[in-house]
């Protein structure tokens, strides 16, 4: 079965909440769980996201995220971390060995490649020598840019639809799927940033090798804490992977 | 010399520099967790801009029509050896010249204000909205609405307003409306007049009732400058410049252009950044608005209303209120992120000249080779002079990109 990633912004609405949604989360579909590390300023996401990120700020503890991977490991399901670049540069190696304790597989870096790409040479290697860099990229990195980084690591690769998440720019995703898939074959691509629809979800499953990621579709579900919503998501989405197959 | 009437030398794809770039463009982003402003742009923007803003494509295709009304508004512009301000210089090199003043309108805006009316059009809007400050802007609206057979309005900022009626009677007499902002017909110029009813107006609070009235009458909003995807329309300057200097038989050294917020520098130099990988480069900016030697790279508001998203660029600060020069095309506190990214890497150099040395450049270039320039464009041209002067000995080929002519701005004169 192709790949589905779903992202939670960590102790959003609530420690608790989430906890009940991530046990809730169906092992059959879900290939990969993102967790997203509060930021005051989430720069690249769009603002149902960024929402989360100032909400679930004042819950955050760090020992959270490793009771967060628990739960989704135990049902066979690997976890990644999704980081600003801040954070990683604030608490150093000692944050990606705390993930890597805590069975996370790997970490996205949003901000990295755009915002410190000087850096990126250094941290990249440090952090695959602890576990999995999964590059993001967007239809503004250059090609240049994506082909090396591929170079440099050996995980899936997350692709953005946009450059933001959460805003409607008008893309063609053909187009869009076509030129990543043409610039580094052979590596699982998963799309996301910008996914509106299950029908949305359908369309991309049809493109080829590639899973989708979803994050502001389901936030409406954990702000109104709607496990009953949820579950029907998670059935909807089932439904459309189950055809895809 | 070359014939400024070959169409086959108009390019037909423009050229967008972004998937080039030697490093990833921090994207436009929301400062208000309230409010998107990039969502904002899907309600004013046609479509088809929106997508070219974001691309990740080198090459779009310019539609046909698009092709055929830039063969009628002067393109392609001429190319041509500045002989007489060589001579003038007493330099050994070549000083070669693109000449944005020989389209209709008289600067390069008309590049740019084509495609977006024609889209505007295509997708079923009956109208354009957009500001202007000194009025080149406002008039190629104004052109490009009239020719795609579409309603333009024009918030001119007040004092410009006032000090050049020409524009109010050249933007009527090409089918456009004009208002001198703020006005009346908005909530938020409303709001300005009753605090203050002599305001004389900004090019922010232009922007502010524009993208307003745009809203509230389902219309679209003309961009001038800073968005890639105008930078990517005037890519045709470059695109042309490239095949002339092919047919000239010439290879640059040094490539000058004057910035504002950079579309006619990076359309010019972009593209020929690809053929030329090695020629140095000069940003041309006004001393008094020092934007790249005194601004700082880091995301900043695009409009001083803060309605418009933020975007990583060298700014002097949204709120920075600019000196009175002459040249109001250059009055602008940032620049486009593709530029500011190339900039802050090293690969082109910045040049701050201030508004004496322009109008002694301006004076020469008229004398030597009978072409009033504008104001913005004489900072280029007095770039160029300058790098003549330090470099006397090289034998250089020294390509100027002119923006625009001078012909609406003679009070620079007057002093
Ligand atoms: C003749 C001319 N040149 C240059 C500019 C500066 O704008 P930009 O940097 O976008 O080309 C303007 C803007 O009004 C202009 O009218």
């Amino acid at each position: 079965m192709k790949p589905l990633i779903l992202y939670f912004t960590a102790d959003f609405p609530s420690y608790e909440i989430l906890k009940r949604f991530l046990e809730e989360v169906d092992p059959e579909i879900v290939k990969y769980v993102e967790i997203g590390i509060p930021e005051i300023n989430p720069l690249y996401d769009g603002p149902t996201i960024k929402a989360t990120h100032s909400m679930a700020l004042k819950n955050f503890q760090r020992e959270h995220l490793r009771q967060f991977a628990e739960i989704l490991i135990k049902k066979g399901i690997r976890v990644f971390a999704l980081s600003y670049y801040d954070r990683i540069n604030k608490e150093g190696t000692n944050f990606i060995h705390y993930l890597k304790d805590s069975k996370f597989s790997g970490i996205i870096i949003p901000d990295l490649l755009t915002d410190y790409s000087e850096e990126s040479e250094r941290i990249i290697p440090e952090i695959e020598e602890n576990f999995s860099f999964i590059p993001f990229f967007n239809p503004a990195t250059p090609d240049t840019v994506i082909q090396e980084v591929s170079s440099k690591t050996s995980s899936w690769i997350y692709y953005g639809l946009q450059p933001s998440t959460g805003i409607d720019i008008p893309f063609d995703l053909n187009e869009v799927s076509r030129r990543i898939l043409d610039l580094v074959a052979n590596r699982e691509i998963n799309f996301g940033f910008g996914i509106r629809t299950i029908e949305q979800i359908k369309e991309i499953l049809g493109l080829g090798s590639s899973g989708v990621a979803i994050g502001s579709l389901m936030v409406q579900y954990l702000k109104d804490n709607d496990m009953e919503g949820f579950r029907n998501f998670q059935n909807s989405v089932r439904g459309v992977y189950l055809n895809a197959e | 010399m070359l014939s400024t009437q070959d169409s086959s030398i108009i390019p037909n794809e423009w050229y967008n520099i972004v998937p080039d770039l030697p490093k990833q463009l921090p994207p436009p982003v929301d400062r208000d967790e309230k409010k998107s402003s990039i969502q904002l742009l899907n309600q004013i923007l046609p479509k088809a801009i929106l997508k070219q803003e974001f691309t990740f494509q080198k090459y779009t295709k310019i539609p046909e029509e698009v092709q055929e009304i830039y063969a009628q508004i002067g393109r392609p512009t001429p190319l041509f050896r500045a002989k007489g301000l060589e001579k003038a210089l007493d330099y050994n090199g070549k000083i070669l010249l693109k000449y944005e003043g020989a389209t209709i309108t008289g600067s390069h805006k008309i590049n740019t204000a084509i495609p977006q009316a024609f889209y505007t059009r295509e997708e079923g809007s009956t109208g354009v909205v957009t500001e202007t400050g000194a009025g080149q802007w406002g008039t190629a609206t104004t052109v490009a609405a009239s020719l795609a057979g579409i309603t333009s309005k024009i918030f001119m900022v007040k004092i410009s307003f006032n000090q050049k009626p020409l524009r109010k009677q050249i933007i009527e007499l090409y089918g456009g409306e004009i208002v001198p902002s703020p006005s009346r017909e908005t909530k938020f110029g409303t709001e300005i007049l009753s605090r203050n009813p002599d305001h004389p107006g900004t090019l922010g609070i232009a922007i502010s009732e524009a993208v307003e009235y745009a809203l509230e009458h389902d219309l679209k909003y003309m961009l001038g400058s800073v968005f890639n995807s105008v930078l990517t329309h005037q890519s045709v300057i470059g695109l042309e410049t490239e095949k002339q200097l092919e047919i000239l038989g010439e290879e640059p050294d040094v490539l000058i252009g004057c910035v504002g917020g950079g579309s006619n520098f990076g359309g010019f130099v972009f593209p020929l950044m690809r053929k030329f990988k090695e020629t140095k480069i000069y940003a041309s900016t006004a001393s008094e608005v020092p934007k790249f030697s005194k601004g700082e790279y880091k995301y900043d508001f695009v409009d001083t209303a803060k309605i418009l998203p933020s975007i990583k660029m060298y700014s002097l600060g949204s709120d920075y209120v600019p000196e009175k020069i002459y040249a109001g095309g250059l009055r602008y506190h940032g620049a486009a992120p593709s530029l500011s990214m190339l900039v802050n890497s090293g690969r082109i150099n910045s040049s701050d000249m201030p508004e004496d040395k322009v109008i002694d450049a301006l004076k020469l270039f008229a004398r030597t080779q009978g072409i009033v320039a504008a104001p913005e464009s004489g900072h280029a041209i007095a770039t160029a002079i300058d790098y003549v002067k330090n470099n006397t000995d090289q034998k250089e080929t020294i390509l100027v990109n002119v923006s625009g002519h001078g012909l609406m701005d003679m009070s620079i004169f007057q002093r």
